[in-house]
């Protein structure tokens, strides 16, 4: 699966497979983005640019965790 | 049919610099929420307050109101909001 810029914030999980299952064995993965790791927002952090958080969705890297681009559904 | 008055670039260029300085108002706001005491947030807002006005007043000054509801100067003699384009059609 494309995982884009953020690749350490995703996790795979191998659920189990029944020899009954009819579909092939397929991995699944999630997202741990990075709000649910920091509890309270520190002071200076670095920024990104306006126009840079603009595209990006936020004014923090540290807080940047986009969804891949061009994830086909049901590829992950 | 393209009507007769196309726009000129710096029109958009305004409005995309307004864009992001907007952002970044937003975001510092949010965190200014939750961080009352960060004065370097709170320089930052100021700055970026007055880099706003700034843009909207040179906007203004070209294009005409950019705000609606006495957001905007208005002209005495003539209500300019009801001119092309309209927001929606920029």
């Amino acid at each position: 699966m494309e995982k884009g810029q953020n690749v350490d914030q995703w996790r795979e999980w191998d659920a189990y497979y029944s020899p009954f299952d009819p579909c092939s064995p397929r991995q699944k993965y999630y997202l741990i983005p990075p709000d649910q790791m920091t509890t309270f927002q520190s002071a200076g952090l670095k920024q990104y640019s306006p126009h840079e958080a603009l595209k990006r969705g936020t004014l923090w890297p540290d807080l940047y965790s986009p969804y891949p681009r061009g994830a086909k559904e049901g590829t992950r | 049919m393209s009507s007769e008055k196309s726009l000129p670039k710096a029109y958009y260029q305004y409005l995309h610099e307004l864009q992001a300085v907007d952002f970044v108002l937003v975001e510092l706001s949010l965190y200014l929420d939750t961080h009352r005491d960060d004065t370097q947030a709170l320089a930052q807002l100021q700055q970026f307050q007055k880099r706003k006005h700034n843009l909207v007043a040179q906007f203004e000054a070209s294009f005409g109101p950019l705000y609606q509801y006495g957001e905007s100067q208005t002209d005495a003699k003539h209500w300019a909001w009801a001119d092309a384009p309209w927001p929606w059609q920029v």
